[in-house]
């Protein structure tokens, strides 16, 4: 009886096996007469990998792929054309199965929106049979020449734009005191440079006040999330809570304790109409369409088109959402002023120079190095960044890495701030 | 006066022939399927598009369609060694949940010598120390539950669920923890990721043209082989199923049984451990969701198939299409996420487990001539 059933499976098996090897070659054949008419509309098609669901309705997820389709919207690509992959792990396997999945539906471009999918979009790379296919990956530092990149944002400079609503009404409240609920601190860059640029931003006009840091250890947790705020707020009496999670619970929170608070990802004022001073926002069409009209029109030169992708202000691709009526007098105006300031490049946030804003609303530049809570000087009047190297006990300040090489500013993205600047606490 | 028949009874029955039981299993998956068309229709998505990108994993027009078949096996052959290792206890009647504890155990110990030893074995010999690794340090975490069960009467249950726990906290902590003696963290990135195996770790894999057959397929049924002798042709198979039917007759009958507890339990744990040890070598990495679910949904292809080895076999193939299926049919639909491979799933073992239901239990209702003669 057993036996049978599995000969039975194995011929199954070879069967499937031979059709497998059939359907290779007849494809093969098929996908050249596609090769022609690839930059026609209707043959293009995008893949996509996503750590939770595709039906997500708030989150990172779903800011992903509200710019994925909206930007091939914007191109005119049919929703046909979008094939998803979702709620997949950080696992290398499961990552690998799921491009390959994507690349046997033919995609030409695949997003990967996780950090963790770093190895497996670099070995899907370099493997001989996906050479036509572009790669795409959020967050990650890794790249090729021809057919990979990376891609995020400056999020620390709307960061920046944030912290000085805070700061305003912080002073004007005269309370000292802000919350600030982050995913993770100083274990990655992405979030303690989002903490620094805020906390840069609050004492740009409120030189006395303290950004104090409740870490959750997950990047979304609502209920987490939410006692973290209430903490603050019973801990530390704060006044405005400013957000690096997922969910808006800490908007909420502040909007049912009535005081302040400042959003993330995107604009949060309807989860806190009476608190929101204005969200710190990522516009993801914008690099969505970058990469996918370059990789139709030019897939051999996508790497010199498009390459690693660190848009700010200045493309769009982060801001801030209008700001509400609930800010401090004056607000508006002085945060556009600095805007203009760093779409022009005439400053920016992580640099020697730092911006000292009067309460009539006077923007003087001080040129002076960003110390830490002990002291030590982390970025230098030069604008030169230091970062912390070595293990517990003899970990120092140092301005390269183990092999010599600078931090330079894109370190801020790429990941090797891990300190908080002055004035800013943990706990 | 006897007491008055029920109106309805539920009669055990014995009398039901093979045959009739393969039919109506197959039945109950086509009502299950039939169930998630009806639902797949209801949101305007095609079934019939659906379900022939399921059941053949997406293979037609794909000129990867090799790559699929790869990754169906990545699936099928850690679930297919859980399952299997599942039954053992369960043929016990000893409540084994703790497979996703005991594969972490063995993907973390068979990680270690990966990457502590990898660059300096030749790589049969890595592979063989992960291998036993993997499964000896597995097997002892399930001894563990087992010899408190002897000893001391706790609740295996409640033991391997909260084990599970443990193990997959230390494999976080492990992937979120930077620090000089976490060797299990890739140097080179800044953010904390898993690092990559050493070559001489990878997993064997046999090419045959662009298809590459990884040989733990080839173990897998092997093992499938074996333990279906163990279980039915063996003293110790014999003991376990006497255990399972009652502990009493088994100690009378002068069996050891706490000794047999032991044994089971560790045999199965090393199982799932030297899963794990697969799992990783093929991936040549760890990850904190490298379980996959499996010690969970081994517990359902166990129950599925009745605990029979030969039934496994077939049903972690179904649940593998069905997952790896579910996975590419629906990129083509906005409507649906892979959750659906959970609801297809959650249906089938609702209708398995009714069909199961009626193949074994029959309902009576209260004849009326019975009535009358009682009340005479």
């Amino acid at each position: 009886m057993s036996r049978k059933i599995i000969a039975l499976l194995l011929a199954v098996f070879m069967c499937l096996g031979v059709f497998a090897g059939c359907n290779n070659q007849t494809n093969q054949n098929s996908d050249k007469t596609n090769d022609g008419a690839q930059n026609t509309d209707s043959s293009f098609k995008v893949g996509a990998i996503y750590i939770t669901s595709q039906n997500d309705t708030a989150g990172y997820t779903f800011a992903h792929h509200y710019g994925i389709t909206t930007a091939m919207k914007n191109i005119g690509l049919s929703e046909d054309n979008l094939f998803i992959v979702d709620n997949i792990p950080e696992d290398k396997t499961q990552v690998s199965n799921a491009i390959d999945t994507l690349a046997g539906k033919g995609c030409n471009i695949i997003f990967g929106i996780s950090f963790g999918y770093i190895d497996a979009f670099a070995e899907a790379a370099e493997k001989e049979e996906y050479k036509d296919i572009i790669f795409s990956h959020a967050t990650g530092y890794k790249s090729n020449e021809t057919n990979f990149n990376n891609y995020f944002g400056r999020i620390y400079q709307a960061r920046y734009l944030t912290g000085i609503a805070a700061g305003l009404k912080a002073l004007e409240l005269q309370n000292p005191s802000i919350g600030y609920v982050a995913a993770y601190g100083t274990e990655y860059a992405e979030t303690c440079s989002g903490i620094n640029a805020f906390a840069l931003g609050v004492q740009a006009v409120y030189p006395e006040a303290v950004v104090h840091v409740n870490k959750i250890s997950t990047w979304g947790d609502e209920t987490k999330e939410r006692q973290a705020a209430e903490a603050l707020i019973d801990t530390y009496n704060c006044c405005v809570i400013a957000q690096h999670c997922d969910s808006a619970q800490p908007q909420k929170v502040a909007e049912e304790r009535k005081i302040f608070s400042c959003g993330y990802n995107s604009d949060m004022t309807k989860e806190s109409p009476n608190a929101q001073l204005t969200s710190a926002i990522w516009n993801w069409p914008v690099y969505y369409q970058t990469a996918i009209e370059a990789a139709m029109n030019d897939p051999e030169n996508f790497m010199e088109n498009v390459g690693i992708y660190y848009g700010g202000l200045k493309e769009n691709f982060v801001g801030i959402s209008p700001v509400t009526d609930n800010c401090a007098e004056g607000t508006k105006e002085i945060i556009e002023k600095v805007s203009d300031m760093i779409i022009s490049g005439e400053w920016d946030v992580f640099t020697g120079t730092k911006l000292s804003i009067s309460e009539t609303g006077e923007i003087t530049k001080v040129t002076a190095a960003t110390l830490d809570n002990t002291d030590s000087t982390v970025i230098a009047e030069d604008g030169t960044m230091y970062c912390y190297v070595g293990e517990d006990e003899d970990r120092a300040l140092s301005a390269s890495d183990a092999s010599g090489i600078a931090f330079e500013h894109d370190a801020v993205i790429k990941g090797s701030m891990n300190y908080y600047v002055k004035g800013v606490v943990e706990g | 006066m006897k007491t008055k028949q029920p109106f309805v009874r539920i009669v055990r029955r014995t009398d039901f022939p093979l045959w009739a039981m393969i039919i109506i299993n197959i039945a109950a998956v086509l009502v299950a399927v039939g169930i998630g068309a009806i639902l797949l229709a209801a949101i305007k998505v095609d079934p019939f598009v659906y379900y022939k990108d399921m059941f053949t994993i997406g293979t037609i027009d794909n000129r990867f369609a090799y790559k699929n078949f790869e990754g169906l096996i990545e699936f099928f052959v850690p679930l297919l060694i859980t399952s299997l290792a599942l039954a053992l206890t369960f043929k016990m009647k000893f409540w084994n949940i703790g497979g996703e504890g005991q594969f972490i155990m063995g993907a973390i110990s068979s990680a270690t010598v990966a990457l502590l030893l990898g660059n300096s074995l030749p790589s049969w010999l890595t592979l063989i120390m992960m291998a036993v690794c993997g499964a000896v340090s597995a097997g002892i975490y399930g001894l563990v539950v087992a010899f408190f069960k002897v000893k001391w009467g706790t609740n295996e249950t409640l033991m391997t669920l909260m084990l599970n726990y443990i193990a997959l906290y230390a494999l976080k902590y492990f992937g979120e923890t930077q620090a000089g003696w976490n060797f299990f963290l890739s140097g080179e990135s800044v953010r904390p990721v898993f690092a990559t195996f050493p070559e001489s770790a990878w997993m064997y894999t046999i090419k045959i043209g662009k298809f590459s057959l990884n040989i733990t397929l080839v173990i897998a049924i092997l093992l499938c082989a074996l333990i279906y002798i163990y279980m039915k042709k063996t003293k110790h198979g014999y003991e376990i199923s006497v255990v399972g039917d009652s502990q009493s007759t088994a100690k009378y009958a002068g069996m050891k049984v706490g000794r047999i507890v032991m044994r089971t339990m560790f045999l199965s744990a090393a199982l799932i451990g030297l899963a794990g040890t697969f799992y990783v070598s093929t991936a040549h990495s760890l990850s904190t969701s490298v379980t996959n679910n499996v010690g969970w949904t081994g517990i359902i292809v166990a129950w599925l198939s009745r605990l029979n080895p030969v039934m496994i076999l077939v049903t972690s193939l179904l649940i593998s299409v069905l997952r790896v299926g579910c996975q590419t049919a629906a990129t083509n639909f906005p409507v649906i996420d892979s959750n659906f491979a959970d609801l297809l799933q959650g249906i089938i073992l609702f209708t398995v487990l009714m069909a199961d239901f009626l193949t074994r239990f029959k309902i009576v209702f209260r004849k009326n001539t019975e009535k009358e003669v009682e009340d005479k």
